[in-house]
């Protein structure tokens, strides 16, 4: 053995005269707040369930909705169990409504938390009793709630309603921000008034965010949605709004996608910073469980230290058209509110603010003007004149010439 | 000086592996809670993202999927996690590999899926509708009754006798928690044993003890408790298993003695005299758990201090208090009694003897009225409870978990204006709108509840005395070759274990070992194998 390490424990004796910086660092503003850091933020974890029949009928063979929801429960305590303070909220984001799993809420006091349902479960000594309750009134939900569905309202629509979902579950994020966090002071919500706070919420610099930069011991919230519908750009414009407020309250938006096209919730999760996972094969599927723990489970907390999976290369950025819900590569955009459209418009009117729009001389062949100088053979081609020639889509102005 | 029993949690990592495995394997609700309560957080995402894994993982994927930055912490929660019996190293298809111990894997599936036999959480009785049935305020009361009589008793009976009123003794605690305490270093006890109560003096750390928060303290006893047990014959895996069942039931539910074995029903007798279950008078099939019971496990201030203030709040029985918290509104974080001013003075608004003896530990009181006592922190009342064994951080951590909403809304009130203007610190000449009276927290967001002048001030009362800093580790020296010095040196600052070093005499001292023995063990395996 090279080293020895000495078998009995040692007590180290530092003299205060030696370091006595250190001791007075000890005095001075840094250590105060020291002993609070050490205690983990509760958090609130909200799941919003797509239980759009269509989709599930198709996933039948490889994992009905029974299994997901018995794994969805498993990952849901594992959740609970971590921090004494952790809550939850499950929503159903069904073909024609958005529902409520758990907390069921109250029916007639609208105010009530809602934390205590009324009906209780069967005594079942082997669950720990906060997770047979949660796990009862989830299930009781589901069932009253698949029920009460009829034939007709499935085959109205074929999508699910998801953006309602998600604005369900952010009122209820705020609420209990705000009945949990420290108390409240004028400045801390989003001041809409203040011209220096960008309103789009594109610039999301955690500095200058008043949101984001409170204390520690707030309630850390997250959504994550269990998402197996395809096609949502019926929805568009309402999902990208509540995505921008997600973004805004900085809550990560995670997104589970079973099966469908990945679009809008491939973009969600990148904007907000939340996690994208997609199972496209039986044999993932079977994995859900372990894909829950694994990717889901850490809160942005614990997510800090890790390295999170996900798929954040090649996010399909496309937007849908507001006038025909398509998906479009390029489009038109209105200069005054900003919407998308598919095809020049007829009148030349938005369809969204009413302003009048020109469209100048969209469709004519831009004129080429012969080059004075010469230009040298093989770039010369690829080179062209913007002078003059308004392109929609880029909002004027040619492609600047480089320097000669 | 006699050897110190371990401090409360501690003494989990005192157990034999052997014993930790008895109680994960019988008892599901110990495994959540050790769970729970004891690992950090990188720690818990390793648990769950093995525990429905087929296979052990290879150790290089813990490092694949922790950010490099974050090495330190993933040294400490493998050092947890092993601490703790939960995982061990194993060798897997030649490969070295982490798996999680079965008996914990199983109790704690146990727990997140509710499958299984046995019943861990309880049977739920369903009393007799009558109305000796307790609500939940009569178990609070009943908690608070018995905790008062046992700090009451530590504080000193005689001084508590002086202050409260007629009618409204504490209850003396009962002989097995006086033994506790006793035993436990808290009090010491003279020769009369038959007249103890009178003869008992509350040592260093008993002055300690009295100021931390009460989930501490019942743990502490609690702990004390399970140590004690074999000599009171029993099974120390059963009482601590019990204990963890106990935390894991549900406030203002009856709970059937049923299926108790007799180890347990005596348990439960020592938990009704520290307050943490109420068993009725009339009959002894059911027992209710109290809020002390539920609380055990948590571990986020927010339920602690709601829990303390609930707790606190059935303290002020007097009609003239309740008077005063409706004059001032709680806020929902909480609702002390104490106003501190930045000159020292310090105005509580209590009518409990034992919270003025506590107060009285190291605040000069200087007068009482019906619902209000007044005093200063001066040095002199400082120094002396710092001699008595209470430290600065006490000190302060009581006034601040005991701090009056008035004195928390001034300080939140000062973090939003302190936030805003550091959002602004570029346009920071236009303002100067309010006076702060503190401004050394400009760069740091977050306000102490108390002034921090008095924070400093408490801290530098200490100073005076404490010359000294004393931490317990471990010594390593005689290195072979300074490379070799350097490399474990370096090691042991990066999971930030060093506390001091000497280059020159190639020596460092550690105050955890784990991390750094693996780690020189693998570098000298490693030396070995390729020579």
């Amino acid at each position: 053995m090279n080293t020895t390490t000495s078998n009995k424990r040692l007590i180290a004796y530092v003299d205060s005269g030696q370091s006595s910086s250190g001791e007075m660092n000890a005095v001075d503003a840094t250590d105060r707040a020291a002993t609070h850091q050490e205690v983990e933020a509760p958090s609130l974890l909200t799941i919003i369930l797509d239980t759009n029949p269509h989709a599930w009928a198709l996933l039948a063979d490889t994992l009905p909705l029974s299994k997901a929801v018995a794994n969805l429960l498993v990952f849901i305590n594992a959740h609970l169990s971590i921090n004494y303070a952790n809550r939850v909220a499950v929503l159903a984001s069904h073909s024609e409504r958005a529902e409520w799993l758990y907390p069921t809420p109250a029916p007639h006091l609208p105010n009530n938390n809602g934390d205590n349902s009324t009906v209780q479960p069967p005594d079942d000594a082997n669950k720990y009793r906060p997770f047979a309750q949660l796990e009862y009134a989830l299930l009781t939900n589901l069932q009253t709630l698949l029920r009460t569905t009829t034939p007709a309202s499935i085959s109205s629509s074929p999508s699910t309603l998801l953006a309602g979902a998600l604005t369900r579950a952010l009122t209820y994020i705020s609420k209990q921000s705000l009945s949990t966090g420290p108390s409240q002071t004028g400045n801390t919500s989003f001041n809409y008034s203040d011209p220096s706070s960008v309103a789009g919420g594109n610039s999301l610099n955690p500095s200058d965010n008043v949101v984001t930069s409170r204390s520690s011991q707030r309630l850390t919230t997250r959504i994550l949605i269990l998402s197996v519908s395809g096609d949502l750009s019926g929805s568009y414009i309402e999902l990208m709004n509540t995505i921008f407020a997600c973004q805004r309250l900085s809550i990560p938006l995670d997104i589970l996608k079973l099966s469908g096209s990945a679009t809008f919730l491939q973009q969600a999760a990148d904007t907000t910073g939340g996690i994208y996972l997609s199972l496209t094969t039986p044999v993932q599927r079977a994995g859900l469980l372990q894909y829950l723990m694994f990717a889901f489970l850490p809160d942005p907390a614990a997510r800090e230290n890790l390295v999170m999976p996900g798929e954040t290369e090649g996010v399909d950025f496309r937007a849908a058209c507001f006038c025909h819900k398509r998906v479009v590569d390029v489009g038109f955009v209105c200069s005054i509110c900003l919407s998308i459209f598919c095809e020049p418009l007829g009148d030349g009117t938005c369809l969204l603010c009413g302003s009048h729009l020109s469209m100048g001389n969209y469709g004519r062949k831009p004129v080429v003007v012969a080059r004075v100088k010469k230009a040298k053979t093989g770039t010369g081609k690829k080179r062209k004149v913007g002078d003059g020639v308004e392109t929609p889509g880029s909002g004027g102005g040619g492609t600047p010439v480089p320097p000669g | 000086m006699a050897a110190t029993p371990p401090q409360s949690w501690e003494y989990l990592e005192t157990l034999q592996g052997v014993e930790l495995h008895r109680l994960y394997r019988t008892s599901p609700p110990s495994a959540l809670a050790i769970y729970r309560k004891l690992l950090s957080g990188l720690a818990k995402h390793y648990v769950t993202s093995l525990l429905f894994s087929p296979t052990p993982m290879p150790v290089n994927h813990f490092e694949l999927v922790t950010r490099v930055d974050a090495n330190a912490e993933k040294v400490k929660a493998f050092n947890q996690l092993k601490k703790y019996n939960i995982v061990r190293e194993t060798t897997f298809q030649g490969k070295r590999c982490i798996s999680i111990v079965p008996d914990f894997a199983r109790s704690y599936r146990r727990v997140l899926d509710g499958r299984g036999e046995g019943n861990p959480f309880g049977q739920v009785s369903s009393p007799p509708q009558s109305a000796t049935e307790p609500t939940i305020e009569k178990l609070d009361a009943h908690s608070q009754r018995q905790w008062d009589g046992i700090l009451g008793y530590m504080v000193g009976g005689n001084v508590i006798q002086d202050l409260q009123e007629p009618g409204e003794e504490l209850p003396a605690p009962a002989e097995a928690v006086v033994e506790l305490l006793r035993v436990g270093h808290l009090v010491t006890v003279g020769g009369t044993q038959s007249r103890g109560r009178y003869a008992m003096g509350i040592t260093a750390e008993g002055f300690a003890f009295v100021l931390q928060n009460i989930n501490t303290q019942i743990w502490r006893l609690l702990f004390l408790y399970v140590e004690a047990a074999e000599q009171l014959n029993m099974d120390k895996i059963d009482v601590l298993s019990f204990i963890f069942f106990i935390a894991s039931l549900e406030l203002g539910l009856a709970y059937s003695t049923e299926d108790l074995t007799e180890t347990q029903l005596q348990v439960l007798t020592t938990l009704s005299d520290l307050g943490v279950v109420y068993l009725p008078d009339n009959t002894t099939d059911y027992f209710y758990p109290t809020r002390l019971a539920s609380t055990l496990t948590s571990d986020s201030s927010d339920t602690l201090s709601s829990t303390a203030n609930k707790l606190s709040s059935s303290l002020h029985t007097s009609s003239a208090q309740h008077k005063k918290s409706i004059a001032h509104p709680g806020n929902p974080t909480g609702s002390g009694f104490i106003i501190l001013e930045t000159n020292y003075r310090l105005y509580a608004y209590t009518t409990s003897p034992l919270q003025i003896a506590l107060l009285s530990l190291f605040i000069s009181l200087r007068s009482r009225h019906n619902n209000l006592v007044t005093g200063k922190l001066t040095k002199a009342s400082v120094q002396q409870a710092i001699n008595t064994g209470i430290t600065a951080e006490q000190i302060i951590s009581y006034l601040s978990s005991h701090a009056h909403p008035v004195m928390r809304r001034h300080a939140a009130a000062e973090e939003a204006i302190l936030q805003s203007r550091a959002v602004m610190a570029a346009a920071a000449n236009s303002g100067g709108t309010t006076d702060i009276e503190n401004n050394t927290g400009v760069t740091q967001i977050r306000v102490p509840v108390v002034p921090s002048t008095v924070v400093d001030q408490i801290h530098l009362w200490q100073l005076e005395r404490d010359r000294i800093q004393t931490t317990p580790g471990y010594f390593i020296k005689e290195f072979q070759s300074e490379a070799e010095y350097r490399a474990c040196s370096r090691y042991a600052e990066e999971i930030g274990v060093r506390r001091w070093y000497d280059d020159r005499k190639r020596m460092f001292f550690v105050d955890q070992i784990e991390g750094v023995a693996a780690y020189m063990k693998d570098r000298k395996e490693r030396a070995s194998g390729t020579t």
